[in-house]
């Protein structure tokens, strides 16, 4: 039976990981235990630790983990949810589940050339979108390339969420002034906003508001606050910037 | 043509993020069309309503409803579908002006950009909870009456 716990520990971690909201881990964790034969199940998350209790007729066992990281991989997430539904089926053996939570483990994250060829095509057309010409999507784009070598350096060297933002914030805004000065663009706010596009904490505020709806106050108002702090990290970027320019850079 | 051009580059916007999230095959088509999708639907109710939070809101429910269905279909997580379809929803556009206002001295028109990235932002959300509410509130009945 332990080793079964471990495992659907394993399982919701991953889930939270990958960015799942907290009441599909919750409610996946509740009806995996009890699908296994655990008498009782009490489960508490918030985004960044989970504790977990189950019963059995004559003992009991009680994990915790801590949530360190938490990013958007629903790939990841699709396969830990279709595990978790096979489990409760009960249509998986005990080897073919090692197995299986391996393979879903292997789950690739995209390599860093299709990342950064995303950046590069989502900031371009923002730009367009909001109004842009063809020499705004370029300039846009080519922001957002750097960017995602930013955001990637940045998560290894420094993995602060506040602190990414930030500087990614102040590396728009003085990319896309130093293509305005430089005669290639006129419109500077366009490429600001494709790549401020990149930026915003969009994930999170969605599911912070299903978990608050279905009544995980606490996990939904902890990445609630988390989502306005970024915003707020975005807008000191750009205020930085705007500073140590005097005040004014139309 | 500035519309095509529009509904093209949100369907790119949307395609990018779905692939930064990791979404494939199937599901990450659907994804994508879910943004052309979301925005050729904002902008052909904009020949009838003015007002762009009311718009918002209509799409956003629109989008959270083809999200869940889709989620029902494929068996997969709701969020997969919501997520990229509704980044050209985002307003991304507005936040800006806001910020760059905060250093025009004029504190009005400051303020008013605040309040129309606010209340942007907040039909985002009330289409999606109102959607997910429902659904969440139709799954609950369809467990009690299996239990009955």
């Amino acid at each position: 039976m332990q080793n079964q716990f471990n495992k659907i520990m394993d399982i919701g971690e991953q889930m939270l990981i990958c960015g799942a909201e907290v009441h599909r881990v919750e409610d996946s964790m509740q009806r995996m235990c009890s699908a296994i034969g655990f008498t009782r199940t009490d489960v508490f998350i918030i985004t960044s630790s989970m504790v977990v209790t189950v019963y059995t007729e004559n003992e009991n066992f009680t994990q915790t983990r801590r949530i360190q990281s938490t990013g958007t991989n629903l790939e990841k997430l699709h396969r830990l949810n279709s595990l978790s539904r096979k489990i409760c089926e009960r249509t998986i053996g005990e080897s073919e589940l090692d197995a299986e939570i391996k393979h879903i483990n292997a789950t690739k994250q995209p390599p860093l050339w299709i990342k950064c060829l995303s950046y590069f095509v989502i900031a371009g057309a923002f730009a367009v979108f909001f109004g842009g010409g063809i020499v705004d999507f370029a300039c846009a784009a080519i922001i957002g390339l750097l960017l995602c070598l930013l955001t990637e350096l940045l998560e290894k060297a420094m993995p602060n969420k506040f602190f990414i933002k930030f500087t990614g914030s102040f590396l728009i805004t003085l990319g896309a002034y130093a293509f305005m000065r430089l005669g290639v663009t006129n419109s500077m706010d366009k490429v600001i906003i494709g790549n401020i596009m990149l930026l915003i904490p969009g994930v999170g505020v969605i599911n912070s508001l299903r978990d608050l709806l279905v009544g995980d106050s606490i996990a939904g108002l902890l990445r609630l606050i988390e989502a306005l702090l970024l915003a707020f990290s975005i807008a000191a970027g750009y205020f930085l910037f705007v500073f140590l320019m005097g005040g004014r850079i139309i | 043509m500035t519309s095509l051009i529009q509904i093209i580059v949100a369907f790119c916007g949307s395609l990018g993020f779905a692939v930064l999230y990791n979404i494939r095959g199937k599901k990450l088509a659907l994804a994508a069309l879910g943004g052309l999708l979301a925005w050729s639907l904002f902008l052909f109710l904009g020949l009838f309503i003015d007002s762009e939070p009311i718009r918002y809101l209509i799409v956003s429910m629109t989008v959270s409803l083809y999200a869940e269905i889709l989620a029902r279909a494929l068996k997969t997580p709701a969020t997969t579908f919501i997520i990229a379809p509704l980044i050209p929803l985002v307003p991304g556009g507005s936040l800006y002006y806001t910020m760059s206002s905060a250093f025009s001295g004029d504190l009005n028109l400051f303020i008013g950009n605040a309040v129309h990235t606010l209340s942007l932002a907040l039909s985002i959300a009330i289409g999606v909870v109102v959607v997910a509410a429902a659904t969440h509130f139709i799954m609950r009945l369809r467990t009690l009456k299996k239990n009955v």
